[in-house]
């Protein structure tokens, strides 16, 4: 017998899910939370570009390292895990059609990680936390500081506690028949990953904590090394996976995209689960406190089987939405599907350029440099934030932005606001990071150091001059800063109007344009009637190795061709740096 | 997210035993946990244990 709902929720117009109340509110806090964090470290971005870029050189040295401390919080803990847990909440609930887990636990849960916060801000912004983001001992903060980030992990590993259980009750009350779909299995390797992440995270800060209220006489340098990043690159591989999840949601939402193989999808995210937080050896390769064989077979061996994942999305997802554009007509040419790809739906444009500049910027430079030999070239330079930033804004953060403009109307039931604005944000925030991406990766190669205040050296005993091409690099990096820095601050304002004084939407009428409304709701894309037979058509073996989405074939052939040749290039480099003979 | 029409699922069919594990959310849990403690936390930490006291200049 069926059990009656009797939890309050309603019925989504535009795709007929039942969305609970509660989860949905959770949703929306965390979210808006998100976008207050993305507020502050917009902010400290733009007065770390304009001094890093030594011909403004806007800060002095305390405020640097301190805003860098606060940027690194804001940007890689706050925003990102606030959004993520809007993800869980959304995918565990609304795309299963399930009630959420004891949804005033989340409450409390959402309290603790705002607490945490506040008093990480609070000891960042008044100096007694000038530790930087990783806080290595011996610097020590003030215990509050620790603290802090202990109440921010204890209530996000308490929400992923309540998304395993939603996936419970959801598989219990059979809201849903066989598998998971795609986008929670996504949301779910994402929250395994959070687990791991968090388990070292406590190993980390709580004897950190103690440490710094003097019951623990020390914390063993290296050791804090090894747990802090299993705690510190881990959290951005949960970025990753929720990314690669909402990636699969765009392309469905926006040009329905259809899953290539539901079994090759999964196993790159199972791939995921087992081996992607092992990267996290990538920034001890230079410590000494580890043998070769330690290093290598987690950067390279197990790694590379996650970057075999992240391959295996970066072919399935624009594949997904090629076949999907194709079984909708779009068949003239290799490209034809894409040059008529609602460009103008930020949702969608934000998914292609978070798809392109993760994988051709972010990947190939981070395979590239995680390698133990090459690594030697780069380690600490400033081509390692010019790395992780195209992966962490442009791939995340810019799928992140995409998500909103289709979570405003879906769940907070409001307009896109500033529309024309909002159609171009992602193109203007996604050019500007690549220019502060490159602008980082060239000043890097000519070895400029990451986090350093003044790369003049001008008060050290000894002279150090970098070549004069490196003053134009930092100021393409502090051009692009400035420029994605506005794009980031357009789509606070659009999402902060959207939300709070945002026209009210909870009719999608099919076949009719609204002015705030993405494309995919109102136009949804939806497949013919005969699209078994035209995919049966697709993929007839007479069609040969292009199969039924040569455009993208295309496509991963030149990823693959600049991604060999930035490897050589590397391996080219590290020859002069080491002549032998 | 819709799957393409040739891969529907006949739910009359025994499911495999590879989707079984993939569906198995805890067993995921497990074995991520295990292999990330294992190959990088308790290895990482037996080598810095293990590393012979520096002898002073």
């Amino acid at each position: 017998m069926t059990a009656p709902v009797l939890y309050p929720f309603r019925t989504c117009n535009a795709t007929g899910h039942r969305i609970d109340l509660s989860a949905e509110r959770l949703v929306k806090v965390n979210a808006v939370a998100a976008v207050v964090s993305l507020l502050v470290g917009a902010i400290a971005a733009l007065l770390l570009v304009l001094t890093r870029w030594q011909a403004i050189h806007l800060l002095p040295a305390v405020w640097y390292y301190r805003i860098l401390g606060v940027h690194g919080m804001n940007m890689l803990i706050f925003f990102i895990i606030f959004f993520e847990m809007a993800v869980l909440w959304f995918a565990g609930t609304v795309l299963l059609d399930a009630r959420p887990a004891a949804p005033k636990y989340g409450w409390f849960n959402f309290g603790l990680m705002v607490v945490g916060a506040l008093l990480v801000e609070t000891m960042q912004w008044s100096g007694r936390a000038d530790v930087l983001f990783t806080s290595y001992p011996p610097l020590m903060a003030h215990p509050l500081f620790y603290l802090g980030v202990i109440f921010f992990a204890v209530g996000a590993l308490g929400v992923v506690g309540q998304f395993f259980a939603t996936l419970v009750i959801a598989k219990r009350e059979k809201t849903y028949v066989g598998s998971m779909p795609l986008v929670v299995y996504g949301a779910m390797t994402a929250a395994v990953i959070a687990v791991i992440t968090l388990v070292h995270g406590a190993a980390v800060y709580i004897p950190t904590f103690l440490w710094s209220i003097g019951l623990i006489k020390a914390i063993d340098p290296e050791i804090y090394r090894l747990l802090w990043w299993a705690l510190g690159h881990s959290s951005q591989q949960i970025n990753v996976a929720a990314m690669v999840a909402i990636w699969y949601m765009l392309g469905a939402l926006t040009v329905g995209a259809v899953v290539l193989n539901e079994k090759v999808s999964r196993s790159a995210f199972v791939l995921y689960i087992l081996f992607i937080s092992m990267a996290s050896a990538h920034h001890l390769l230079v410590d000494p406190g580890f043998g070769s064989a330690w290093k290598i077979v987690n950067t390279s061996y197990f790694m590379y089987m996650a970057v075999l994942a992240s391959m295996v999305h970066g072919f399935t997802v624009p594949a997904g939405m090629e076949l999907g554009m194709r079984l909708r007509g779009y068949t003239d040419g290799l490209f034809g599907w894409l040059r008529r790809a609602p460009w103008g739906d930020p949702g969608f444009s934000a998914l292609v350029l978070s798809v392109v500049v993760f994988g051709f910027f972010g990947g190939i430079t981070g395979v590239t440099i995680g390698t133990e030999q090459i690594n030697i070239t780069v380690h600490n330079t400033l081509r390692v934030p010019g790395h992780f930033h195209a992966t962490v804004v442009s791939g995340t953060a810019m799928a992140f932005m995409g998500a909103t403009y289709y979570l405003l109307p879906l769940v907070f039931q409001r307009k896109v606001a500033f529309w024309k604005l909002a159609k171009i944000q992602p193109y203007l925030f996604s050019f500007g990071m690549l220019l502060v991406e490159m602008g980082m990766t060239f000043a890097g190669s000519f070895g400029v150091p990451r986090r350093h205040w003044d790369i003049s050296f001008s008060q050290a005993p000894f002279g150090v001059q970098f070549s004069p091409a490196v003053d134009l690099f930092l100021a393409v990096m502090g051009i692009g800063g400035i420029l994605a820095v506005t794009g980031a601050l357009a789509f606070i304002a659009i999402a902060v109007k959207s939300v709070f004084l945002g026209e009210k939407v909870t009719e999608f009428t099919r076949g009719v344009a609204m002015e705030g409304v993405p494309q995919g709701l109102t136009h949804p894309p939806v497949h013919p009637a005969n699209a078994d037979e035209m995919n049966e058509a697709m993929h007839a073996p007479e069609r040969g190795i292009a199969g039924a989405t040569p455009g993208t074939l295309v496509l991963v052939g030149v990823f693959l061709v600049a991604f060999m040749l930035y490897y050589f290039t590397n391996w080219k480099l590290l020859t002069f740096l080491w002549k032998i003979g | 997210m819709a799957a393409p029409p040739h891969d529907a699922d006949d739910s009359s069919e025994p499911i495999p035993l590879g989707q079984r594990l993939f569906d198995n959310v805890f067993l995921l849990l497990g074995l991520g946990l295990l292999v990330m403690l294992v190959a990088f936390t308790g290895w990482g930490m037996w080598e810095i244990l293990s590393l012979p006291p520096a002898t002073l200049p």
